[in-house]
């Protein structure tokens, strides 16, 4: 009597949790029966289904037990909740990561099951009450929620994030190389950001790009490793932008970041015509300061002194061997209000001893330019203006000073996935400085420009440019492009 | 008639429990069922500590019980964020069509240049001045879980933050419904099918 009435609770238990809880999942195997011996065969199966489920629940329960006392025991490499734990941008799930995490939680009618965790493979468990083993699902779900919110990982854990940028082009001209026609692959830049610490930073910009001589080259483009003393105080040491103007610093190789299909020449990198030092292998200290609506921006770098290899500048990876420096310094403004979006600036640098390796013996230049900028960036409207004198002191040749200056306008429309831009750049250097003479693109020129970026996606942009580049000296060369160029982030 | 028992031990300990299944199972809403994690596992996930764009402490946990609209942006984008926040804004403007009362939280990106001055400079040029709007920094710490918690994948070059746009709306049932569009105003969040936070 006893048997038949724990047999029949259990049957009417299992039948009616089959139900609530797992109907769609587990119903279609019960199959109408015509006789009582195949009823109860039908409520037998189900109740087999059902306990096996339990002790399924058991051993998940079982498992996350172990789980949390290795977490608490401080076991390296513990396992993060599914979908989390992974690097920003490192390709992780749209879905929250907890929602997949405590396996109890999908199964709430299991919270008070852990009376029979155990049983199947341990020898008799000391009786627990319903509301102890309640008490303990409950403390384990909340530290498995916990656990897996802080297994978020400190980004230290998380392994360096690799993103990047490349683009390809097309045109009746290459957009570095006018000698070139048709298509080009530009260059692929691997962005690396290992996350070292709350304070240390790194960065490092490796760029496989085309050269002048059409083949792909690497080159580390920046290699600075710094640290955050505040927000008035960075400092970076290694490979870095110079901070001169703004646009050197504020747009670096990756071309899906600008909304233009290039920089301007004259401020391109040394290897793609620019005439600036647009990189130095030095010290850089920078931060900021608000107040009240605005804020001032400083920048103060110290490096080596460049060199003219090969007819481009070269930063000096290794040092040089004259020892002097290049250095100076950026000051810029914010000034908030209703003047939201502005900001200008004056830069200076002095590069003391540019030495030119192309002629024998090698000659030097003090190069000494003062730059001025001002940029407008709001939602709408996007605007850049920059203006540099260079005055050049020859310390070799008996030239004297040399003053040269070099400019340009960009204004810009943004119109939803739309930005259309205008740009007029000119650059009037004096051949008879042997800073710009050396140079294999040293040359005086102007160029107007008419083009649009249109963004397909969050990560790419497809841009076009019709631009008029005039040669005023050396070669005389007039010149209409049509380029094309397909940029993306990754 | 017998029924083979495997393991008769188990089964003295397993009446009791089905019970405890039988009871439970009753009580369990149909919301719930099909479910993944509980709702508060995916709000308790987050960092609840914050500033608000007046550079007070902000309590996560004060918005408990109520629909939340989240996204993350950086103050200086204009590109993708002033999408996203038109985005917001529509979503806000069927919610007050409807009658619906929802939160807005918008997180920022980068708390080392958009501290709580430059957000309250953003929503009063941007309009966005509603009670309900809340612009929070946090940590660098909390910004990268909150970030994964939900999804959100960005990284910084320089002064730039590569982003995506993206729109999480805290599901009470324990989905998060990932860039909700207009009609999900008047569809699950008007009926009440996606209740708030417990």
């Amino acid at each position: 009597m006893k048997m038949t009435r724990t047999l029949a609770g259990l049957m009417l238990s299992a039948t009616l949790v089959i139900v609530a809880l797992f109907g769609p999942a587990y119903n279609a195997s019960a199959a109408p029966a015509s006789t009582k011996k195949d009823r109860v065969d039908a409520l037998e199966k189900k109740l087999d289904q059902t306990l096996d489920v339990v002790r399924q629940l058991s051993e998940r329960v079982q498992q996350l037990e172990s789980q949390l006392a290795r977490n608490q025991a401080g076991a390296p490499n513990a396992a993060p909740a599914p979908g989390q734990g992974s690097a920003p941008g490192a390709g992780q799930n749209n879905a929250p990561a907890v929602a997949n995490a405590p396996a109890v939680g999908n199964a709430p009618a299991a919270a008070n099951a852990p009376a029979v965790a155990n049983a199947p493979s341990t020898g008799p468990a000391a009786p627990a009450t319903q509301q102890q083993t309640g008490q303990r699902l409950d403390a384990l779900e909340q530290q498995v929620n916990q656990m897996a919110a802080s297994a978020a990982r400190p980004s230290e854990s998380a392994g360096m994030p690799l993103h990047g940028f490349a683009d390809v082009g097309a045109g009746n001209h290459n957009a570095g190389y006018p000698q070139y026609k048709g298509f080009d692959i530009a260059e692929l830049d691997f962005f690396l950001t290992p996350q070292l610490g709350p304070r240390t930073r790194a960065l490092f910009e490796l760029n496989f790009e085309v050269g002048e001589d059409g083949s792909v080259g690497v080159d580390l483009e920046r290699a600075q490793i710094g640290y955050q003393f505040s927000e008035q105080a960075n400092l970076w040491l290694g490979r870095f932008h110079t901070p001169f103007g703004f646009y050197n610093t504020a747009f670096h190789h990756g071309q899906e970041i600008a909304t233009s299909l290039r920089r301007p020449r004259f401020l391109d990198f040394e290897d793609h015509g620019g005439v600036f030092p647009a990189h130095t292998v030095g010290a850089w200290l920078n931060g900021s300061e608000r107040t009240g609506e605005g804020k001032w921006t400083y920048d103060l770098f110290v490096g080596n002194s460049q060199r003219i290899s090969g007819g481009i500048v070269d930063m000096n990876n290794a040092g040089n061997t004259t020892g002097k420096p290049i250095f100076g310094g950026n000051v810029g403004y914010l000034p908030g209000g209703v003047l939201d979006g502005l900001k200008v600036g004056v830069s200076v640098f002095q590069a003391r001893n540019i030495e030119n390796q192309d002629v024998a013996p090698p000659t030097y230049t003090r190069v000494t330019n003062y730059g001025t900028y001002a940029v407008y960036d709001t939602d709408q409207w996007e605007g850049f203006a920059e203006f540099y004198v260079f005055e050049n002191e020859d310390l070799s040749s008996g030239t004297g000073s040399h003053r040269s200056d070099a400019g340009f306008v960009q204004w810009g429309y943004r119109a939803g996935r739309y930005i259309p831009y205008i740009r007029y750049e000119r650059a009037a250097l004096q051949q008879s400085d042997p800073y710009f003479a050396a140079q294999l693109h040293g040359q005086s020129y102007y160029r107007d420009a008419l083009g649009l970026r249109f963004d397909i996606d969050v990560k790419s942009a497809l841009k076009v440019e019709f631009a008029n580049t005039q040669f005023t000296d050396r070669h005389r060369v007039d010149f209409g492009e049509a380029l094309l160029q397909y940029a993306i982030r990754f | 008639m017998a029924v083979q028992w495997v393991d008769n031990n188990f089964m003295a300990r397993g009446y009791p429990v089905l019970l405890v299944l039988l009871i439970l199972a009753s009580l369990v809403p149909a919301g719930l069922r099909a479910a993944g994690a509980p709702a508060a596992a995916v709000f308790d996930a987050l960092p609840q500590q914050w500033r608000d764009d007046k550079g007070e402490s902000f309590d996560l946990q004060g918005l408990r019980g109520q629909p939340i609209i989240t996204t993350m942006a950086y103050a200086e984008c204009h590109r993708i964020c002033p999408m996203t926040i038109q985005q917001l804004q529509l979503l806000q403007r069927r919610c007050d069509e409807l009658g619906v009362a929802a939160q807005f939280v918008i997180v920022g990106y980068d708390p080392e240049t958009d501290d709580a001055a430059a957000w309250h400079h953003y929503r009063r040029t941007h309009g966005l001045n509603r009670p309900n709007w809340h612009f929070l920094v946090g940590s660098p710490q909390s910004v990268k879980q909150f970030a994964r918690a939900l999804g959100f994948e960005f990284w910084k070059v320089d002064d730039h933050v590569m982003h995506d746009s993206r729109i999480v709306y805290l599901d009470g049932r324990g989905d998060v419904l990932v860039d909700p569009k207009p009609d999900f105003v008047n569809g699950p969040l008007r009926r009440g099918l996606t209740p708030p936070i417990p």
